[in-house]
């Protein structure tokens, strides 16, 4: 059926690159253009991605608009290799077509990259141009061009109803913090934990042993219980027994901060457990800023881990696709302290939300 | 003239971190002693570009190449061309980051200064993308390392820069995820050899030796290691465990190899077959966390912003004196025997490089933040600060 599927696919992506090209398109170019939009990883890819890349750089009926076009539902990969190839396509092209760049960039349902790329071409040297685009942009589906418009307007907007549509459209957590920043200004007052859906209320347990940094991906009878959703009220920790305790993070960046709560304690791994109510079934988005070692699991089911530390740390720091269980959701973080000594390497924190993929919050009901 | 052979006459190409030969050192070149200021002063041209780089400049023919990342957590990276004539723009490669793009707010995505083999432009960034293109332009292969090897990364950002020794393009990526060496054939982009490296955040770039029976060697160095490796293969010639500098590079320069660690180690490289033996260390002489540079018989490292001066032979310090104020990243270039160091926030220290001591002949501004190396080709020298690319020429 997959199979059957992907050739029907295939097939009307030749057939919608011929007809929708300038000039006549022949079948080696399609094919190879078809491709390489779905390059993926690896040696033979990489090797196969660069000969189908000499042949379409040198690809005579190749125009710059169907190699924007092909990124639409291209591998990531894949679109970078378009994208390269666009680039050279465009000094190429002595006119490039600017009604087929402009058709490009207002079809939202083209690639977003694309599309960035298109925009960027059409309004090089002509800032009023780029001024009045952007303007129109702001809850555009592509997070560059939303970034961009909200980025031009942020320093001239300076009205509450203007930045509080603003604030609506934003996705970027830089963005986000200076509008309810400047909102503040002008005597709107916007809760910063709400507004990016921080989960605030936690279960903690810890310390548990992490001497020698060696205890990453030891499964703690806490972890393997609460996978089996038979937690214990107490458990044996790296000082003695331990059990959980409740806490309510007030930071408006959402931060728990564990070096406070466990006194500063290193060489250790604390497991902090929430519900998440949700309004939804589906696909969302858990998103984790944590300058220390982590995992998290959702129901049960392992979604995100690395093992680094003091590494920075910032909101959205961490993103991995989820699906959601309309209700109650169970989450599970374990976060991982070692013991370096220098200053810079105490923070033992984390913040985490949950969002849809474009980052705007799902709240719990 | 040097005695040891360091100084490169009249370079007409700078195809990497540090200059062709690894030893930012041009002898008969003649450079500007005042420049930038108010005035503008021997500033041949300035072209704004887009973004933000911390990487140097490479020149390549009449081709001044750089890198920026702009945009949305500066994941949009390119890799730029400008005529070494007028600053005009030639070409430009762009594409979007697929591995991390964070990185600490003094650095950028656009880190690493790219490198060349003569033929084709090899551009790295912090987010592991590695593209190759000719000198149009044209993209010949692109990798994104963190989709293969997806811990590869650290939000502090990454900066070592890459080699290209026999074909081989050869990358460092150290991180506390998937931490690894590895040689790419530069005809393809495949990878031809991957070797793991300590699990930890090291910003140094790889440098490239000849061992005594002429076979050409990869040396890099970690916190815990320093070892050379058979370009082709990545077979490893030999390791020594040594704690060494994490943001400095090692140069190898007539046999002997010195190397960022305990201040500076000096080995011996003239021995066939043999792990290289430890000529002398000097604990005052600390590269950091710019590279050490060697010219007529003398090494020189700038730690923080005092230039010391020391006889090669010995690790003796000859001279030292404070030359720059604030924080220092990029590497010094010595021309015509007077040494250019850039500190961060765009001012260049000229000094005269004398027996007995070094004289600051002047302290040239350029008005924006310098973190990168310059290249110095053809009685110009080429500088990529933060936001623009500049020619200082007569």
């Amino acid at each position: 059926m997959n199979r059957i599927l992907y050739t029907l696919l295939t097939l009307s992506f030749l057939s919608f690159m011929s007809s929708s090209s300038r000039t006549a398109f022949c079948q080696s170019t399609a094919k190879a253009l078809d491709e390489i939009r779905k390059i993926g990883t690896g040696d033979q890819e990489a090797t196969r991605a660069s000969a189908l890349a000499q042949q379409l750089n040198r690809a005579q009926d190749l125009t710059l608009s169907q190699t924007l076009l092909a990124m639409k539902g291209a591998t990531p990969i894949g679109r970078n290799w378009l994208s390269g190839i666009a680039s050279s396509r465009y000094r190429a092209e002595k006119n490039p077509p600017k009604d087929e760049l402009e058709k490009i960039l207002w079809d939202t349902t083209q690639d977003g990259e694309a599309r960035y790329k298109t925009f960027v071409w059409l309004t090089k040297g002509n800032n009023k141009l780029r001024s009045e685009w952007l303007s129109t942009l702001m809850e555009d589906p592509s997070p560059e061009l939303r970034y961009a418009s909200i980025e031009a307007q942020l320093p001239i907007t300076k009205e509450a109803a203007s930045l509080q549509k603003l604030l609506a459209a934003a996705r970027h957590p830089d963005q986000v913090v200076d509008l309810i920043k400047k909102l503040d200004e002008v005597g709107v007052k916007v809760e910063q934990s709400k507004h990016f859906g921080f989960l605030k209320n936690w279960s903690l347990i810890g310390p548990f042993d992490h001497v020698g940094t060696k205890n990453f991906d030891k499964e703690f009878a806490i972890e393997k219980d609460w996978i089996a959703n038979k937690i214990q009220k107490s458990y044996e920790g790296k000082n003695g027994n331990v059990s959980w305790s409740e806490y309510t993070t007030e930071e408006k960046d959402g931060n728990v901060d564990l070096a406070k709560v466990f006194s500063n304690e290193k060489g250790c791994i604390v497991y902090a457990s929430t519900e998440f109510d949700s309004p939804i079934e589906g696909a969302a988005e858990i998103r984790l800023g944590c300058i220390n070692g982590h995992k998290i699991w959702i129901n049960g089911e392992l979604v995100m881990s690395n093992e680094v530390y003091h590494s920075s740390s910032q909101i959205d720091q961490y993103i991995e696709p989820i699906q959601l269980k309309k209700g109650k959701n169970r989450i599970l973080i374990k976060i991982c302290q070692n013991e370096q000594k220098e200053v810079w390497a105490q923070r033992y924190q984390f913040m985490v939300r949950i969002s849809d993929s474009t980052g705007k919050a799902i709240l719990s009901n | 003239m040097s005695v040891n052979g360091t100084s490169a006459h009249a370079e007409k190409n700078w195809l990497q971190f540090r200059g062709s030969n690894f030893n930012p050192v041009v002898s008969d070149a003649k450079l500007p002693i005042e420049f930038g200021g108010d005035e503008n002063k021997n500033i041949a041209w300035r072209t704004e570009i887009p973004g933000r780089s911390v990487g140097g400049v490479i020149v390549v023919g009449d081709q001044v190449i750089t890198t920026t990342s702009t945009g949305m957590d500066q994941r949009r990276i390119q890799l730029l061309s400008y005529s070494s004539k007028d600053g005009k723009q030639l070409w430009e490669q762009e594409f979007v980051a697929r591995g991390r793009p964070f990185c600490h707010p003094t650095s950028a995505n656009a880190a690493p200064t790219p490198a060349s083999d003569g033929e084709n432009i090899y551009a790295f960034f912090s987010s592991n993308d590695l593209a190759c293109v000719n000198k149009r332009g044209e993209l010949l292969w692109y990798r994104s390392l963190a989709s293969d090897f997806p811990k590869a990364g650290n939000d502090t950002g990454m900066s070592s820069s890459p080699v290209i020794v026999d074909g081989v393009c050869v990358v460092q990526v150290e991180c506390q995820g998937d931490s690894f060496a590895a040689g790419l054939d530069t005809r393809n982009g495949a990878i031809l050899w991957k070797i793991d490296r300590p699990s930890k955040a090291n910003w140094s770039s790889p440098t490239s030796a000849k061992s005594a029976d002429g076979k050409s060697w990869v040396i890099m160095h970690s916190g815990s290691d320093l070892l050379a490796v058979s370009p082709k293969d990545g077979t490893v010639q030999w390791k020594i465990d040594i704690g060494c500098s994490t943001y400095s590079s090692s140069l190898a320069v007539n046999n002997r190899l010195f190397v960022p660690a305990g201040g500076m180690t000096a080995f011996d490289l003239s021995s066939v077959g043999k792990e290289p033996s430890k000529l002398w260390d000097e604990n005052k002489l600390n590269s950091n966390p710019c590279s050490p540079v060697v010219f007529e018989d003398r090494i020189y490292a700038v730690n923080k912003s005092i230039l010391i001066c020391s006889d090669i032979y010995t690790g003796k310090v000859i001279w030292q004196s404070r030359i720059a104020e604030g924080s220092v990243w990029s590497s010094p270039v010595v021309v015509g025997g007077n040494l250019y160091l850039f500190s961060q926030d765009g001012k260049c220290s000229v000094v005269k490089l004398g027996e007995k001591e070094g004289e600051r002949l002047a302290t040239n501004s350029l008005g924006d933040d310098v973190l990168g190396s310059p290249a110095v080709v053809n009685n110009a020298m080429y500088v990529r600060s933060v936001s623009a690319l500049w020619k200082i020429a007569e």
